[in-house]
Protein backbone atom coordinates (compact mmCIF):
# COMPACT_ATOMS: atom_id res chain seq x y z
CA UNK A 1 0.00 0.00 0.00
CA UNK A 2 1.86 3.18 -1.28
CA UNK A 3 1.45 6.47 0.96
CA UNK A 4 -0.95 8.18 -1.83
CA UNK A 5 -3.43 5.02 -1.34
CA UNK A 6 -3.09 5.02 2.22
CA UNK A 7 -4.32 8.51 2.36
CA UNK A 8 -7.73 8.50 0.21
CA UNK A 9 -8.31 5.22 1.95
CA UNK A 10 -8.13 6.47 5.02
CA UNK A 11 -10.06 10.41 3.69
CA UNK A 12 -12.75 8.16 2.16
CA UNK A 13 -13.42 6.23 5.12
CA UNK A 14 -13.57 9.11 7.63
CA UNK A 15 -15.45 10.56 5.35
CA UNK A 16 -18.15 7.28 5.51
CA UNK A 17 -17.96 6.94 9.54
CA UNK A 18 -18.85 10.74 9.31
CA UNK A 19 -21.73 9.92 7.11
CA UNK A 20 -22.80 6.90 9.48
CA UNK A 21 -21.83 7.81 12.42
CA UNK A 22 -22.49 11.45 12.96
CA UNK A 23 -26.52 11.75 12.42
CA UNK A 24 -27.25 15.32 13.55
CA UNK A 25 -28.27 17.36 10.36
CA UNK A 26 -28.37 16.45 6.56
CA UNK A 27 -26.21 19.40 5.43
CA UNK A 28 -23.29 17.50 7.27
CA UNK A 29 -24.27 14.61 5.75
CA UNK A 30 -24.46 15.84 2.38
CA UNK A 31 -21.00 17.43 3.10
CA UNK A 32 -19.77 14.01 3.48
CA UNK A 33 -20.91 12.59 0.55
CA UNK A 34 -19.70 15.27 -1.10
CA UNK A 35 -15.91 14.68 0.86
CA UNK A 36 -16.15 10.92 -0.39
CA UNK A 37 -16.60 11.84 -3.93
CA UNK A 38 -14.04 14.25 -4.03
CA UNK A 39 -11.75 11.19 -2.79
CA UNK A 40 -12.84 9.83 -5.39
CA UNK A 41 -12.26 12.15 -7.60
CA UNK A 42 -8.28 12.65 -6.29
CA UNK A 43 -7.61 9.16 -6.04
CA UNK A 44 -9.03 8.36 -10.10
CA UNK A 45 -6.40 11.17 -11.15
CA UNK A 46 -3.83 9.98 -9.38
CA UNK A 47 -4.39 6.28 -10.83
CA UNK A 48 -4.60 7.76 -14.07
CA UNK A 49 -1.33 9.94 -13.72
CA UNK A 50 0.01 6.88 -11.85
CA UNK A 51 0.06 4.50 -14.89
CA UNK A 52 0.67 7.41 -17.03
CA UNK A 53 -2.39 6.15 -18.76
CA UNK A 54 -4.11 9.18 -21.05
CA UNK A 55 -6.64 6.97 -22.09
CA UNK A 56 -8.29 7.36 -18.64
CA UNK A 57 -7.46 11.08 -18.36
CA UNK A 58 -10.88 11.81 -19.36
CA UNK A 59 -12.86 9.71 -16.47
CA UNK A 60 -11.84 11.91 -13.62
CA UNK A 61 -13.89 14.56 -15.16
CA UNK A 62 -17.36 12.43 -15.30
CA UNK A 63 -16.78 11.33 -12.22
CA UNK A 64 -17.20 14.80 -11.36
CA UNK A 65 -19.89 15.42 -13.60
CA UNK A 66 -21.49 12.73 -11.75
CA UNK A 67 -21.23 13.72 -7.95
CA UNK A 68 -21.96 17.66 -9.12
CA UNK A 69 -25.03 15.77 -10.05
CA UNK A 70 -25.46 14.10 -7.00
CA UNK A 71 -25.17 17.31 -5.31
CA UNK A 72 -27.31 19.11 -6.83
CA UNK A 73 -29.91 16.51 -6.44
CA UNK A 74 -28.81 16.43 -2.95
CA UNK A 75 -29.46 20.02 -1.76
CA UNK A 76 -33.11 19.93 -3.84
CA UNK A 77 -33.35 17.13 -1.49
CA UNK A 78 -32.51 19.30 1.21
CA UNK A 79 -34.58 22.66 0.73
CA UNK A 80 -37.55 20.04 0.13
CA UNK A 81 -37.03 18.62 3.15
CA UNK A 82 -36.64 22.18 4.80
CA UNK A 83 -39.92 22.86 3.53
CA UNK A 84 -41.89 19.78 4.31
CA UNK A 85 -40.21 19.02 7.70
CA UNK A 86 -39.60 22.61 9.21
CA UNK A 87 -35.50 22.23 9.61
CA UNK A 88 -32.88 19.77 8.40
CA UNK A 89 -32.22 17.52 11.04
CA UNK A 90 -31.77 13.88 10.70
CA UNK A 91 -34.22 13.44 13.81
CA UNK A 92 -37.50 14.57 12.11
CA UNK A 93 -37.07 12.36 9.27
CA UNK A 94 -39.44 9.76 11.02
CA UNK A 95 -42.79 9.89 9.82
CA UNK A 96 -42.56 6.47 8.27
CA UNK A 97 -41.14 4.61 11.55
CA UNK A 98 -43.68 1.84 12.69
CA UNK B 1 -46.05 16.45 -13.80
CA UNK B 2 -45.31 17.39 -17.36
CA UNK B 3 -45.90 14.30 -19.71
CA UNK B 4 -42.42 15.43 -21.78
CA UNK B 5 -40.91 15.48 -17.98
CA UNK B 6 -42.07 12.57 -17.23
CA UNK B 7 -41.10 10.75 -20.61
CA UNK B 8 -37.56 12.02 -19.94
CA UNK B 9 -36.97 10.31 -16.47
CA UNK B 10 -38.36 7.23 -17.64
CA UNK B 11 -36.40 7.06 -20.08
CA UNK B 12 -33.29 8.04 -18.30
CA UNK B 13 -34.26 5.04 -15.59
CA UNK B 14 -34.31 2.83 -18.80
CA UNK B 15 -30.68 4.12 -19.85
CA UNK B 16 -29.12 3.88 -16.36
CA UNK B 17 -30.09 -0.30 -16.65
CA UNK B 18 -29.14 -0.77 -19.92
CA UNK B 19 -25.72 1.21 -19.31
CA UNK B 20 -25.30 -1.49 -16.27
CA UNK B 21 -26.02 -4.19 -17.98
CA UNK B 22 -24.11 -3.71 -21.02
CA UNK B 23 -20.76 -2.71 -19.33
CA UNK B 24 -17.86 -4.78 -17.98
CA UNK B 25 -15.91 -2.04 -16.87
CA UNK B 26 -16.65 -0.75 -13.39
CA UNK B 27 -17.10 3.33 -13.95
CA UNK B 28 -19.09 2.87 -16.30
CA UNK B 29 -21.24 0.17 -14.51
CA UNK B 30 -21.21 3.08 -11.56
CA UNK B 31 -22.81 5.78 -14.05
CA UNK B 32 -25.27 3.37 -14.98
CA UNK B 33 -25.85 3.01 -11.19
CA UNK B 34 -25.95 6.60 -10.70
CA UNK B 35 -28.09 7.36 -13.69
CA UNK B 36 -30.66 4.96 -12.39
CA UNK B 37 -30.42 6.89 -8.87
CA UNK B 38 -30.79 10.37 -10.23
CA UNK B 39 -33.61 9.27 -12.24
CA UNK B 40 -36.18 7.86 -10.19
CA UNK B 41 -35.72 10.88 -7.41
CA UNK B 42 -38.22 12.68 -9.27
CA UNK B 43 -40.46 9.95 -9.97
CA UNK B 44 -40.50 9.37 -6.09
CA UNK B 45 -41.01 12.91 -4.77
CA UNK B 46 -43.30 14.22 -7.16
CA UNK B 47 -46.34 14.05 -5.05
CA UNK B 48 -44.66 16.82 -2.40
CA UNK B 49 -46.51 15.06 0.89
CA UNK B 50 -43.87 14.77 3.76
CA UNK B 51 -44.09 11.39 3.48
CA UNK B 52 -42.68 11.41 -0.11
CA UNK B 53 -39.69 13.65 0.74
CA UNK B 54 -38.96 11.78 3.38
CA UNK B 55 -39.17 8.77 1.81
CA UNK B 56 -36.85 10.18 -0.83
CA UNK B 57 -34.31 11.83 0.95
CA UNK B 58 -33.55 8.49 2.92
CA UNK B 59 -33.23 6.35 -0.35
CA UNK B 60 -31.09 9.20 -1.92
CA UNK B 61 -28.48 8.58 1.13
CA UNK B 62 -27.97 5.31 1.14
CA UNK B 63 -27.94 4.56 -2.56
CA UNK B 64 -25.04 7.63 -3.05
CA UNK B 65 -23.61 6.18 -0.20
CA UNK B 66 -23.64 2.57 -1.12
CA UNK B 67 -22.52 3.85 -5.00
CA UNK B 68 -19.88 5.71 -3.36
CA UNK B 69 -18.87 2.55 -2.07
CA UNK B 70 -18.87 0.46 -5.01
CA UNK B 71 -16.65 3.24 -6.91
CA UNK B 72 -14.54 2.83 -3.97
CA UNK B 73 -14.26 -0.86 -3.75
CA UNK B 74 -13.52 -0.95 -7.62
CA UNK B 75 -10.88 1.36 -7.03
CA UNK B 76 -9.02 -0.23 -4.66
CA UNK B 77 -9.10 -3.13 -7.17
CA UNK B 78 -7.71 -1.01 -9.90
CA UNK B 79 -4.80 0.31 -7.73
CA UNK B 80 -4.01 -3.01 -6.20
CA UNK B 81 -4.32 -5.33 -9.53
CA UNK B 82 -4.67 -2.88 -12.64
CA UNK B 83 -7.49 -2.84 -14.29
CA UNK B 84 -10.83 -2.24 -13.97
CA UNK B 85 -12.93 -4.93 -15.54
CA UNK B 86 -15.81 -6.74 -13.24
CA UNK B 87 -15.52 -10.27 -14.55
CA UNK B 88 -11.72 -10.47 -12.95
CA UNK B 89 -11.75 -9.43 -9.64
CA UNK B 90 -9.33 -10.55 -7.35
CA UNK B 91 -8.80 -8.78 -4.45
CA UNK B 92 -10.74 -10.09 -1.31
CA UNK B 93 -10.83 -6.90 0.32
CA UNK B 94 -12.94 -5.26 -2.95
CA UNK B 95 -14.95 -8.26 -3.35
CA UNK B 96 -16.28 -7.94 -0.02
CA UNK B 97 -16.65 -4.06 -0.16
CA UNK B 98 -18.83 -4.48 -3.08
CA UNK B 99 -20.69 -7.21 -1.98
CA UNK B 100 -21.92 -4.98 1.60
CA UNK B 101 -22.28 -2.26 -1.01
CA UNK B 102 -24.56 -4.08 -3.98
CA UNK B 103 -26.53 -5.41 -0.48
CA UNK B 104 -27.12 -2.27 0.60
CA UNK B 105 -27.77 -1.25 -3.03
CA UNK B 106 -30.84 -4.02 -3.08
CA UNK B 107 -31.78 -3.60 0.63
CA UNK B 108 -30.20 -7.13 1.54
CA UNK B 109 -30.57 -7.95 5.08
CA UNK B 110 -28.38 -6.81 7.88
CA UNK B 111 -28.22 -3.26 5.49
CA UNK B 112 -32.13 -3.72 4.83
CA UNK B 113 -33.49 -0.79 7.31
CA UNK B 114 -34.11 1.82 4.51
CA UNK B 115 -36.16 -0.38 2.45
CA UNK B 116 -39.66 -1.13 4.51
CA UNK B 117 -39.60 3.12 5.43
CA UNK B 118 -38.69 4.27 1.48
CA UNK B 119 -41.83 1.36 -0.18
CA UNK B 120 -44.13 3.13 2.66
CA UNK B 121 -44.07 6.55 1.52
CA UNK B 122 -44.31 5.91 -2.38
CA UNK B 123 -47.27 5.10 -4.12
CA UNK B 124 -48.04 2.11 -5.74
CA UNK B 125 -46.97 2.66 -9.28
CA UNK B 126 -43.61 3.92 -7.62
CA UNK B 127 -43.56 1.53 -5.60
CA UNK B 128 -43.50 -0.93 -8.23
CA UNK B 129 -40.63 0.34 -10.34
CA UNK B 130 -38.46 0.80 -7.35
CA UNK B 131 -38.91 -3.01 -5.92
CA UNK B 132 -38.76 -4.45 -9.37
CA UNK B 133 -36.78 -2.40 -12.21
CA UNK B 134 -34.15 -0.74 -9.94
CA UNK B 135 -33.36 -4.36 -8.30
CA UNK B 136 -32.31 -5.55 -11.65
CA UNK B 137 -29.02 -3.35 -12.16
CA UNK B 138 -27.49 -3.91 -8.72
CA UNK B 139 -28.43 -7.89 -9.20
CA UNK B 140 -26.47 -8.14 -12.55
CA UNK B 141 -23.20 -6.50 -11.56
CA UNK B 142 -23.95 -9.18 -8.50
CA UNK B 143 -24.00 -11.87 -11.42
CA UNK B 144 -20.79 -10.83 -13.29
CA UNK B 145 -18.83 -11.61 -10.65
CA UNK B 146 -20.65 -14.49 -9.30
CA UNK B 147 -18.21 -16.61 -9.64
CA UNK B 148 -15.16 -14.48 -7.54
CA UNK B 149 -18.36 -13.73 -4.35
CA UNK B 150 -17.06 -15.28 -1.36
CA UNK B 151 -19.35 -18.41 -0.46
CA UNK B 152 -19.60 -17.93 3.48
CA UNK B 153 -20.95 -14.08 3.17
CA UNK B 154 -23.31 -14.90 0.66
CA UNK B 155 -25.15 -17.49 2.92
CA UNK B 156 -25.24 -15.66 5.73
CA UNK B 157 -26.29 -13.08 3.97
CA UNK B 158 -29.04 -15.17 2.48
CA UNK B 159 -30.06 -16.56 5.58
CA UNK B 160 -30.28 -13.11 7.76
CA UNK B 161 -32.42 -11.98 4.86
CA UNK B 162 -34.85 -14.86 4.53
CA UNK B 163 -34.94 -14.74 8.82
CA UNK B 164 -35.67 -11.01 8.83
CA UNK B 165 -38.21 -10.56 6.06
CA UNK B 166 -39.99 -13.01 7.47
CA UNK B 167 -39.86 -12.05 10.95
CA UNK B 168 -39.96 -8.37 10.34
CA UNK B 169 -43.23 -8.48 7.86
CA UNK B 170 -45.51 -10.35 10.78
CA UNK B 171 -46.00 -7.36 12.97
CA UNK B 172 -46.86 -5.16 10.10
CA UNK B 173 -50.47 -4.13 8.71
CA UNK B 174 -49.23 -2.17 6.05
CA UNK B 175 -49.21 -4.10 2.77
CA UNK B 176 -46.45 -1.46 1.06
CA UNK B 177 -44.28 -3.08 4.13
CA UNK B 178 -45.36 -6.20 4.07
CA UNK B 179 -44.36 -6.26 0.55
CA UNK B 180 -40.87 -4.78 1.29
CA UNK B 181 -40.45 -7.77 4.15
CA UNK B 182 -41.81 -10.02 1.29
CA UNK B 183 -38.50 -8.60 -0.93
CA UNK B 184 -36.05 -9.02 1.05
CA UNK B 185 -36.91 -12.83 2.07
CA UNK B 186 -36.80 -13.42 -1.92
CA UNK B 187 -33.51 -11.28 -2.21
CA UNK B 188 -32.80 -14.01 0.40
CA UNK B 189 -33.27 -16.87 -1.89
CA UNK B 190 -31.42 -15.11 -4.87
CA UNK B 191 -28.10 -14.68 -3.61
CA UNK B 192 -27.89 -17.62 -1.66
CA UNK B 193 -27.90 -19.58 -5.19
CA UNK B 194 -25.29 -16.76 -6.65
CA UNK B 195 -22.65 -18.44 -6.16
CA UNK B 196 -23.24 -21.73 -7.15
CA UNK B 197 -25.83 -21.26 -9.86
CA UNK B 198 -26.42 -18.00 -11.01
CA UNK B 199 -28.50 -19.25 -13.58
CA UNK B 200 -31.26 -20.23 -11.26
CA UNK B 201 -30.31 -16.54 -9.30
CA UNK B 202 -31.76 -14.91 -12.47
CA UNK B 203 -34.96 -17.11 -12.86
CA UNK B 204 -35.61 -16.73 -9.18
CA UNK B 205 -35.18 -12.55 -10.15
CA UNK B 206 -37.29 -13.26 -13.28
CA UNK B 207 -39.90 -15.04 -11.92
CA UNK B 208 -40.06 -11.89 -8.54
CA UNK B 209 -40.58 -9.66 -10.91
CA UNK B 210 -43.48 -11.04 -12.39
CA UNK B 211 -44.84 -11.79 -9.31
CA UNK B 212 -44.59 -8.49 -7.62
CA UNK B 213 -45.42 -6.45 -10.65
CA UNK B 214 -49.06 -8.73 -10.81
CA UNK B 215 -49.44 -7.79 -6.84
CA UNK B 216 -48.19 -4.09 -6.98
CA UNK B 217 -50.82 -3.24 -9.79
CA UNK B 218 -53.51 -5.52 -8.04
CA UNK B 219 -53.45 -3.68 -4.96
CA UNK B 220 -52.98 -0.20 -7.16
CA UNK B 221 -56.20 -1.69 -9.21
CA UNK B 222 -58.06 -1.80 -5.70
CA UNK B 223 -56.15 1.11 -4.39
CA UNK B 224 -55.55 -0.81 -1.06
CA UNK B 225 -52.76 -0.19 1.14
CA UNK B 226 -53.78 -1.64 4.65
CA UNK B 227 -54.82 -5.03 5.49
CA UNK B 228 -58.35 -3.47 6.23
CA UNK B 229 -59.15 -2.13 2.69
CA UNK B 230 -57.76 -5.28 1.01
CA UNK B 231 -60.40 -6.76 3.33
CA UNK B 232 -63.05 -4.59 1.31
CA UNK B 233 -61.89 -6.15 -2.18
CA UNK B 234 -64.44 -8.99 -1.81
CA UNK B 235 -67.15 -6.84 -1.91
CA UNK B 236 -66.09 -4.49 -4.75
CA UNK B 237 -65.19 -6.75 -7.04
CA UNK B 238 -64.93 -10.76 -6.01
CA UNK B 239 -62.89 -11.86 -9.31
CA UNK B 240 -60.20 -9.45 -8.12
CA UNK B 241 -60.17 -10.68 -4.48
CA UNK B 242 -59.26 -14.28 -6.53
CA UNK B 243 -56.80 -12.79 -8.40
CA UNK B 244 -54.85 -11.23 -5.16
CA UNK B 245 -55.67 -14.58 -3.40
CA UNK B 246 -53.63 -16.72 -6.03
CA UNK B 247 -50.58 -14.20 -6.35
CA UNK B 248 -49.79 -13.96 -2.51
CA UNK B 249 -49.91 -17.71 -2.50
CA UNK B 250 -47.57 -17.56 -5.64
CA UNK B 251 -45.33 -14.92 -4.10
CA UNK B 252 -45.37 -17.43 -0.70
CA UNK B 253 -44.62 -20.67 -3.08
CA UNK B 254 -46.94 -22.87 -2.54
CA UNK B 255 -46.95 -25.57 -4.94
CA UNK B 256 -49.13 -25.72 -7.80
CA UNK B 257 -48.11 -21.55 -8.31
CA UNK B 258 -45.15 -20.66 -10.20
CA UNK B 259 -43.55 -18.85 -6.89
CA UNK B 260 -42.78 -22.67 -6.09
CA UNK B 261 -40.35 -23.09 -8.75
CA UNK B 262 -37.47 -21.31 -8.24
CA UNK B 263 -37.70 -22.77 -4.60
CA UNK B 264 -37.60 -26.03 -5.80
CA UNK B 265 -34.46 -25.46 -8.06
CA UNK B 266 -33.14 -23.32 -5.60
CA UNK B 267 -33.52 -26.28 -2.33
CA UNK B 268 -32.36 -28.82 -5.57
CA UNK B 269 -29.03 -27.11 -6.28
CA UNK B 270 -27.94 -26.56 -2.78
CA UNK B 271 -28.69 -30.26 -1.90
CA UNK B 272 -26.34 -31.20 -4.90
CA UNK B 273 -23.74 -28.89 -3.12
CA UNK B 274 -24.23 -30.23 0.35
CA UNK B 275 -25.31 -27.59 2.06
CA UNK B 276 -28.04 -29.80 3.83
CA UNK B 277 -27.99 -27.30 7.02
CA UNK B 278 -28.39 -24.21 5.23
CA UNK B 279 -31.39 -25.57 2.48
CA UNK B 280 -33.28 -26.52 5.95
CA UNK B 281 -32.68 -23.44 7.20
CA UNK B 282 -33.85 -21.58 4.32
CA UNK B 283 -36.77 -23.93 4.27
CA UNK B 284 -37.81 -23.23 7.66
CA UNK B 285 -37.44 -19.20 7.53
CA UNK B 286 -39.68 -19.24 4.70
CA UNK B 287 -42.81 -20.49 6.46
CA UNK B 288 -42.20 -16.92 8.42
CA UNK B 289 -43.16 -15.50 5.48
CA UNK B 290 -45.14 -17.66 4.18
CA UNK B 291 -47.63 -16.58 7.56
CA UNK B 292 -48.25 -13.19 6.36
CA UNK B 293 -49.08 -14.39 3.08
CA UNK B 294 -51.89 -16.96 4.20
CA UNK B 295 -52.70 -13.93 6.76
CA UNK B 296 -53.32 -11.26 3.87
CA UNK B 297 -55.59 -14.26 1.84
CA UNK B 298 -57.46 -14.56 4.93
CA UNK B 299 -58.67 -11.46 5.13
CA UNK B 300 -58.97 -10.77 1.43
CA UNK B 301 -61.03 -13.61 0.20
CA UNK B 302 -62.10 -16.09 3.48
CA UNK B 303 -63.18 -13.49 5.48
CA UNK B 304 -66.96 -12.94 4.72
CA UNK B 305 -68.36 -9.59 3.64
CA UNK B 306 -68.00 -7.46 6.29
CA UNK B 307 -70.96 -5.47 7.78
CA UNK B 308 -69.67 -3.66 10.25
CA UNK B 309 -66.33 -2.71 9.48
CA UNK B 310 -64.14 -0.22 11.66
CA UNK B 311 -63.21 1.57 8.39
CA UNK B 312 -64.93 4.24 6.23
CA UNK B 313 -65.77 2.43 3.03
CA UNK B 314 -64.20 3.60 0.20
CA UNK B 315 -65.57 5.19 -2.78
CA UNK B 316 -66.65 2.86 -5.29
CA UNK B 317 -65.11 4.10 -8.44
CA UNK B 318 -64.67 2.07 -11.69
CA UNK B 319 -61.53 1.46 -12.90
CA UNK B 320 -60.92 -0.21 -15.94
CA UNK B 321 -58.66 -3.39 -16.04
CA UNK B 322 -55.10 -2.58 -17.58
CA UNK B 323 -54.57 -5.59 -20.20
CA UNK B 324 -51.25 -5.63 -18.81
CA UNK B 325 -52.84 -7.61 -15.47
CA UNK B 326 -54.39 -10.62 -17.67
CA UNK B 327 -50.85 -10.85 -19.29
CA UNK B 328 -49.01 -11.34 -16.23
CA UNK B 329 -51.40 -13.14 -14.19
CA UNK B 330 -51.13 -16.55 -16.22
CA UNK B 331 -46.79 -16.24 -15.80
CA UNK B 332 -47.43 -15.42 -12.03
CA UNK B 333 -49.67 -18.73 -11.52
CA UNK B 334 -49.04 -21.53 -14.23
CA UNK B 335 -45.52 -21.01 -14.98
CA UNK B 336 -44.66 -24.69 -12.94
CA UNK B 337 -45.40 -27.31 -15.95
CA UNK B 338 -42.54 -25.41 -17.59
CA UNK B 339 -39.98 -26.10 -14.96
CA UNK B 340 -38.08 -28.95 -17.01
CA UNK B 341 -38.07 -26.56 -20.34
CA UNK B 342 -36.65 -23.88 -18.23
CA UNK B 343 -34.55 -25.52 -15.90
CA UNK B 344 -32.90 -27.42 -19.12
CA UNK B 345 -32.53 -24.55 -20.97
CA UNK B 346 -30.35 -22.97 -17.98
CA UNK B 347 -27.68 -25.34 -18.12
Amino acid sequence: MTPMHFTFTSAFILSLLGLTIHRTSLLSALLCLEGMMLTLYIALTLWSVENSSSAYLMSPLILLAFSACEACTGLSLLIATTRTHGNNHLQNLNLLQC
Amino acid sequence: MNPLTLSIFIMSLGLGTTITFSSSHWLLAWMGLEINTLAITPLMIKQQHPRAVEATTKYFLTQAAASALLLFASMTNAWMTGQWSILEMENMTAITLITLALALKLGVAPMHFWLPEVLQGLDLKTGLILSTWQKLAPFIILIQMAPALNPNIMISLAIISTLIGGWGGLNQTQLRKILAYSSIAHLGWMIIILHYSPNIAMLNLVLYLVITSTIFLLFNLTNSTTINSISMTTTKNPIISILIMMTLLSLGGLPPLTGFMPKWLILQELAYQELFLVATIMAMTTLLSLFFYLRLTYSTTLTMTPNSMNMMSSWLTKKNLKPIIPLLFPLTTMLLPLTPMLYFSLQ
